[in-house]
């Protein structure tokens, strides 16, 4: 079930005609964002937590190769192992290495969307490792063998009918109708999963440089059990996870919950520093940290784009987008969804994989004004347009970028000849006699206009221009 | 593997060519800071008592009262008989032992299930810890893992009972994280595991409906004396 080529526009168009999901859509994001709206309000310095979370995480960024050895050496010393994972195969390999050496059967997992980047799962089942996901959202996706389309409510696209009936054929019991018998069926099923599996695969919110410790926030309880009850705990967190003080958590935690659900604090918050000690009598024996690279540290080399790896994963940009909002995750192709998807995904694939995404905005700049790190999401958009365009001309194909570029040079010089415009315009006015439609509207014009006019109708071109009229009305 | 390590801290150092890569830390004395904290933390405690109270209430935790420490073996005793509790685990702290909780609680025939045998945690009725902070403004509880505060007494039976010291109280997490901080200065250990706990666990992924007891417990009561 690994990720298809990513095609935004047709999956999008698919998205649009589903009813149930435009509902469904329409529900989870007016819910988020009216309740992120009114938890942020609530914090009478808002605006300022946002620029020194920015800031944390700029000066982070600038100084990552160091952060990274303090944190590694941090785990170390806490009694943990530490692995660097260049690319999806690596990181794959490293933990299915874990799980060798570990004799490991049965794999319980969190929620994680770096796991689900490097599609671990398949690993996992290609090597006969059984592997379950036990975040309930997940949990479901799973049984239905698909890929989350929210960063935080991932089966968010399919309704209440959708799981029972799942369940029962799934997991061949009858058709259970409310969603707190659906919950106590996955809570049993889950819970003899935890109590035998031997290895526990996690994320991480955040990963502090000095003292070794990551961060899981989550409401269900299932990162504990992940994190708490198998031998073996194997974190995979992506570079960019770091934060360098265990006292900048307290910032970082306040902007994470409000802006991804909208609460005061997550229902629970798990601060891991190694293993168990000795003398515990319960946690891992084992902990292990995977450093994921996978594109990340090229990002940094672009000052127009780097603060894309500022992001913490809230989820708010989604809820806000009106892109997101009609065309849902699954549109997006790949682990990430929303203007985040937008923008890491060509950054971390390659801009060749996902040429689409950074247009699949208005610009409108709605996930710039809520998220908690301030990326500028515009900015960031247009620079990776610019270099769609830039690698499509390189490319020999004849595309849609030729077009606009002669286009746009045959506009510039009829503007700049005026009686060349008033002839243009006197001409388009008769020759567009065939198309228009009673209402004055242009319906389906010839290709390439017909990109247009397949969307929508193109108003007409009118019988006089603007300097023809002002000299009449003035 | 090692490859990947060097080849990974190369493409990011070439990557930051020329970037200003000036720490500005603050030097901060975070003893001198959570000595602070304290002091208005003691002054303002029958405020923050209330406050953290009504946040629980948000955060659908119930609330036990207990006249004195004497009594609350009683109120759980009460819960365990409206409950029908059979089984019971629980830290084995100072204070705890100090209620003699466990004694009194066996001698009324509930059945201790300890913590040897990690997994049978997972039978017990119901888990009773002590918690290490608590705090007012988002009612949280902070629980630190240790020889005798196991982290499963809080995580898989059904029901967890919190009992909580008022001098246990802070403000906010930022309190916290001063207060955390100004004791790894002073060289303390960290805890392999701390944990904030907020409300039973829940779930809305179902078409968003509210669920709770979803994989921890889900019931969360709390005492404060």
């Amino acid at each position: 079930m690994g990720y298809h080529q990513i095609r935004f526009e047709k999956d999008s168009e698919k998205a649009i005609r589903n009813e149930s999901l435009q509902k469904a859509l329409v529900n989870v994001t007016d819910r988020f964002r009216s309740q992120r709206n009114k938890a942020s309000s609530e914090v009478p310095n808002w605006e300022e937590l946002r620029n020194s979370v920015r800031e944390r995480k700029k000066e982070t960024i600038a100084n990552l190769d160091k952060y990274l050895l303090q944190l590694e050496e941090s785990v170390v010393i806490a009694g943990g192992k530490v692995h660097w994972a260049k690319d999806s195969d690596d990181a794959c390999q490293i933990i299915l290495g874990i799980a060798k050496e570990g004799q490991v059967k049965s794999v319980v997992k969190s929620k994680s969307m770096a796991t689900e980047e490097i599609e671990l799962n398949d690993s996992f089942e290609s090597s006969g490792i059984k592997v379950v996901e036990t975040d309930l959202g997940e949990y479901i996706i799973q049984l239905a063998g698909e890929h989350p389309s929210h960063i935080i409510a991932p089966a968010i696209h399919k309704t209440k009918d959708d799981i029972s009936k799942l369940f029962s054929e799934k997991l061949k019991i009858p058709y259970y109708e409310e969603p707190e018998e659906l919950t106590v069926v996955a809570r049993e099923r889950l819970r003899s999963e935890f109590l035998n599996a031997d290895m526990g695969v996690s994320g991480a919110n955040f990963a502090v440089a000095e003292t070794g410790t990551i961060v899981i926030v989550e409401n269900e309880g299932n990162a504990r059990l992940t994190t708490t009850v198998p031998k073996i705990h194997v974190a995979l967190v992506g570079i960019e996870k770091l934060i360098p003080k265990y006292e900048d958590l307290s910032l970082f935690l306040t902007v994470l919950a409000r802006s991804a659900t909208g609460q005061k604090s997550s229902t629970y918050v798990s601060f891991i520093t190694g293993p168990k000690k000795q003398t515990d009598i319960d946690g891992p024996e084992e902990f292990h940290l995977v450093l994921l690279d996978n594109g990340r540290s090229k990002i940094l080399a672009s000052e127009e784009t780097k603060e894309s790896l500022y992001c913490i994963r809230c989820g708010a940009c989604l809820n806000n987008c009106p892109v997101y909002r009609h065309v849902g995750g699954h549109s997006y192709g790949w682990a990430y969804s929303g203007p985040i998807g937008a923008i890491i995904t060509p950054q971390l694939m390659g801009i060749d994989k996902a040429p689409e995404l950074p247009f699949a905005s208005s610009l409108c700049g709605a996930c710039h004004d809520v998220c908690p790190v301030k990326i500028d999401f515009p900015k960031v958009l247009l620079e990776l347009r610019k270099n769609v365009v830039k690698s499509k001309e390189k490319s020999s194909r004849v595309g849609g970028a030729l077009l606009e570029k002669t286009g746009i040079k045959f506009w510039r010089f009829t503007v700049e000849h005026e009686y060349l415009y008033k002839l243009l315009n006197k001409l388009l006015h008769y020759l567009q006699t065939p198309w228009k439609q009673s209402n004055g509207k242009l319906k389906s014009l010839p290709y390439p206009f017909s990109r247009w006019t397949d969307e929508r109708d193109f108003p007409s071109v009118a019988k006089k221009t603007f300097r023809e009229r002002w000299k009449e009305i003035r | 593997m090692s490859n990947s390590r060097e080849e990974i801290l190369h493409t990011i150092r070439k990557g930051l060519k020329g970037v200003s890569s000036e720490e500005n830390f603050r030097k901060r004395n975070f003893s001198s800071e959570a000595l602070e904290i304290q002091a208005t933390i003691n002054k303002q405690r029958a405020d923050l008592k209330a406050q953290f109270i009504s946040e629980l209430g948000n955060v659908n935790t119930k609330i036990l009262e207990a006249n004195d420490e004497d009594d609350i073996d009683k109120v759980i005793l009460n819960l365990a008989k409206e409950k029908k509790l059979e089984s019971f685990s629980i830290w084995e702290t100072q204070y705890l032992k100090d209620l003699k909780l466990k004694k009194n609680l066996r001698d009324k025939g509930l059945k201790l299930i300890t913590a040897k045998n990690k997994n049978r945690i997972a039978d017990s009725n119901i888990g009773i810890t002590e918690v290490d902070y608590a705090i007012a403004d988002t009612g949280t509880l902070v629980l630190l893992a240790n020889k005798y505060q196991p982290r499963s007494v809080s995580l898989l039976p059904p029901i967890h009972l919190a009992i909580i010291k008022e001098e246990k109280l802070v403000r906010d997490i930022k309190d916290l994280f001063i207060i955390l901080k100004s004791k790894l200065e002073v060289g303390q250990e960290i805890t392999n595991c701390m944990t904030f706990i907020t409300g039973p666990s829940r779930t809305a992924d179902i078409e968003l409906n509210l669920t709770l007891g979803v994989h921890g417990p889900r019931e969360l009561y709390v005492l404060v004396c």
